[in-house]
């Protein structure tokens, strides 16, 4: 006999057999924790601080918890860098964004034309967060289009860090126990020279092979020479190709190695400073905790003004961002407020990661000011130098990266400064060509 | 169809049946469709429905970034054929897929073969062999990352200590991509060397005895008798081997921390796809790449596998 319709066992094993399918995919796909009583506002929040940084900025939700018992904060920690700017996109453009999201301010320009939401002054003001309170080149960043849509809570500009011990011994450092000025580009060559031959190895540490520090000092130095860069839309790219090739010899230059290896990597770069195997090393001021871990004599100063006069640093914010719902709570919008306002009255303890505060309330307070040696750099929130506005740049971005390979490629000399300048710019001019997708 | 003891596939004559079942079987049981609808709907949902959405998003300038969407006909796949970067990649991953598939095979190959001599202590080599294997692919790289660096990498240092220059593993343009050949053998050999060790025990102990009555030696054994037996073994790891090559992108990835290596010397072609979809946020351009690199691993398949076939009636 054959059948011709499933009899009542097959349909119930059947059944049986879908529902432990589906019971499985849905274990799978239960990532999602769930926390809180369930009463109060729901409020979520991304960022991407690991390590150090990470664990201040659970201090920093912490304290907002405790200021806002009645919020059920879920907080998500995500990788930083592309990962993170791509999740965080995907989640704006699917409707299903966080209430409140960290952001660099270098990467605001693509995310605010769709997938963000304005911060509206008025609800600033209303927790004490007004404009004339931030540093004027940070606050403008953060504005696109007349608009705040990142609300600053730090400047990490490039800074250098100091060890005190090798310095003094390589006669580098004042009377006053602190670094002798640097004003030329022939007192930081020479610091890195006598600083080798005390660590018979090299002088400065400075990672050549790691988009993210040698983007810094390229941007800063170019931007010391006066270069400009201008991305316009369609293009062509407006660089002052002489600039740029006088930058990138700069670099060569400087990766004799002696002065500074052609090779360190991120993670080497550090650790070449906290093993006193160089004596100075040049970074955003986030490694602070490597080098205090290490048990190192350092400090920090602001990175100096190698051409011109004025010491233009490379810089960049980390800031809050309101990702844009398909529907806004206002409840849980309030609430997003008052958390990024709260972690901007507490960003003292953010300071202890190396970073300078945005609001002058913390980083001209007392506090803030007997903090060694974050308070030694403080002032160079007003240098900073932000990268072109482009869809493409900003801190790891297409551009960071592009640009890191070539300066990489002048300091191992595979390309002299003039075939990196040619490179790069091409580049830019390609990028600029090919349609927005902003 | 039967198959025969050996190999060889007999084909019925026509207007022979099949002996008729007395059971129903999954297959022709209307029950069983059932059972595989779980698996369909999964299958579909996370499969098909993808590939087919993937497909038309080729067409249009979807932006991550949120945009408006709207239809560009073939532009992209235009502008994929100018884009010499799309070239560059690609040429990245199929230098990468040779580098690779050749000292997969050859080196699990020897390390089989040495192992199956019968030398002593056979859990260990067994083991030593495959662990690699099970390390996660970050591990991997972050031991490699610190073993392979320029300045004081422990790599670098014995070639310094025994003379020799030291090499730029990472940063060097012309070295970057064999870096991330040299993790990779490392990294996968183990899988292989597994399977042709399974194979060379499969190779049944009779046949070596003829041999050996007939007076054939140790080389001579292993040059007629083990590797022509271990040819299907081979067929099958070189396209396993080529197919997870081609999709070379995690390694190269973290061990350069996305940058592409020197140069964008060691970026294969699936992270520029990446970068171009989720970091320049140019979902539909990156759509159109990847559907061309779909496309050329259909096409080596279908080859692999037409080139498999024909082997095989050869050989029959």
């Amino acid at each position: 006999m054959t059948r011709t319709t499933p009899s009542r066992r097959t349909v119930l094993r059947a059944a049986g057999a879908a529902a432990a399918g589906v019971g499985a995919t849905g274990l799978a796909s239960c990532a999602t924790p769930v926390t809180g009583s369930g009463s109060g506002t729901q409020l979520a929040y991304w960022n991407f601080f690991t390590g150090g940084d990470g664990e201040r900025m659970v201090e920093l939700v912490d304290s907002y918890r405790a200021e806002a018992p009645s919020v059920d904060v879920t907080a998500t920690t995500l990788m930083w860098g592309a990962p993170y700017y791509t999740k965080l996109a995907m989640a704006c453009a699917g409707g299903r964004a966080p209430d409140l999201a960290t952001m660099h301010v270098s990467r605001l320009g693509p995310f605010a034309a769709h997938l963000l939401d304005p911060f509206d002054l008025d609800e600033l003001a209303a927790r004490g967060i007004t404009q004339d309170q931030f540093p004027s080149r940070v606050w403008e960043n953060a504005q696109v289009d007349g608009e705040l849509y990142a609300l600053p809570l730090d400047t990490h500009p490039m800074v250098l860090y100091v060890n005190t011990d090798l310095c003094s011994q390589a006669g580098l450092m004042g009377d006053d126990g602190e670094l002798a000025p640097i004003t030329s580009v022939e007192q930081f060559f020479d610091a890195g020279r006598r600083l080798a031959e005390v660590t018979g190895s090299t002088g400065i540490s400075w990672a050549a092979a790691d988009g993210l520090a040698s983007w810094m000092m390229f941007w800063s130095i170019f931007r010391q020479m006066g270069g400009v860069m201008e991305l316009p839309d369609g293009g062509p790219a407006q660089v002052d190709r002489e600039v740029m090739t006088a930058t990138f010899s700069f670099i060569r230059d400087m990766t004799d190695g002696t002065i500074c290896s052609q090779t360190l990597d991120g993670p080497a770069a550090p650790a070449v400073f906290a093993s006193q195997q160089a004596g100075l090393f040049v970074l955003g001021p986030w490694e602070l905790i490597t080098a205090e871990t290490a048990g190192i004599p350092f400090t920090m100063v602001p990175f100096p003004a190698l051409f011109g006069d004025a010491p233009l640093i490379r810089a960049d914010s980390h800031s809050f961002v309101l990702p844009r719902q398909l529907s806004v709570d206002p409840e849980r919008r309030a609430a997003a407020y008052d958390m990024a306002a709260s972690m901007l009255r507490n960003s003292l303890s953010w300071a202890g990661g190396g970073h300078i505060p945005a609001l002058s309330a913390v980083s001209e307070s007392p506090e803030f000011l007997t903090l060694e040696p974050q308070s030694n750099y403080a002032e160079a929130a007003e240098f900073v130098e932000y990268d072109p506005a482009a869809y493409f740049s900003g801190s790891g971005s297409q551009l960071m990266s592009y640009g890191g390979q070539q300066i990489l490629g002048v300091s191992t000399r595979a390309q002299t400064p003039e075939q990196a300048t040619e490179n790069l710019v091409t580049w830019l001019d390609q990028q600029l060509a090919i349609p927005s997708p902003v | 169809m039967a198959t025969t003891a050996s190999g060889a596939t007999v084909v019925p004559p026509p207007g022979a049946t099949q002996p008729r079942r007395k059971t129903p079987s999954l297959t022709t049981n209307p029950g069983g469709f059932w059972f595989v609808l779980p698996f369909l709907v999964v299958y579909a949902a996370f499969t098909i429905f993808p590939v087919l959405y993937g497909l038309g998003m080729s067409f249009f300038n979807v932006s991550l970034a949120g945009a408006p969407t709207t239809f560009v006909g073939v532009d992209n796949y235009a502008e994929l054929l100018g884009d010499a970067q799309v070239w560059r990649t690609l040429g990245h991953t199929l230098l990468f897929t040779v580098l690779s598939t050749v000292p997969l095979i050859l080196v699990s190959l020897a390390m089989a073969l040495l192992v199956h001599t019968g030398v002593k202590g056979q859990w260990f080599w067994r083991f030593s062999f495959f662990a690699p294997y099970l390390l996660p692919v970050s591990t991997v790289v972050l031991i490699w990352n610190w073993l392979m660096q320029g300045d004081f990498g422990f790599i670098n240092g014995i070639l310094d200590f025994v003379g020799l220059p030291k090499v730029g593993w990472l940063s060097d343009e012309s070295v970057a991509l064999t870096s991330v050949v040299l993790i990779t053998v490392w990294w996968t050999v183990g899988f292989n060397f597994l399977l042709y060790l399974a194979a060379l025990q499969a190779i049944p102990e009779s046949v070596y005895e003829a041999a050996a009555l007939d007076g054939a030696g140790g080389w001579r054994r292993t040059l007629s008798i083990t590797l022509p037996l271990l040819r299907g073994t081979t067929g099958l790891v070189i396209v396993l081997q080529i197919l997870a090559s081609l999709k070379v992108f995690d390694q190269a990835y973290i061990l350069f921390n996305g940058s592409g290596g020197p140069g964008g010397a060691a970026a294969p072609i699936l992270q520029y796809v990446y970068d171009t979809g989720f970091v320049n946020y140019r979902l539909g351009y990156a759509s159109a790449i990847s559907y061309v690199f779909f496309a050329l691993i259909i096409v080596v398949s279908l080859g692999q596998f037409a080139l498999s076939r024909r082997r095989g009636r050869t050989a029959a």
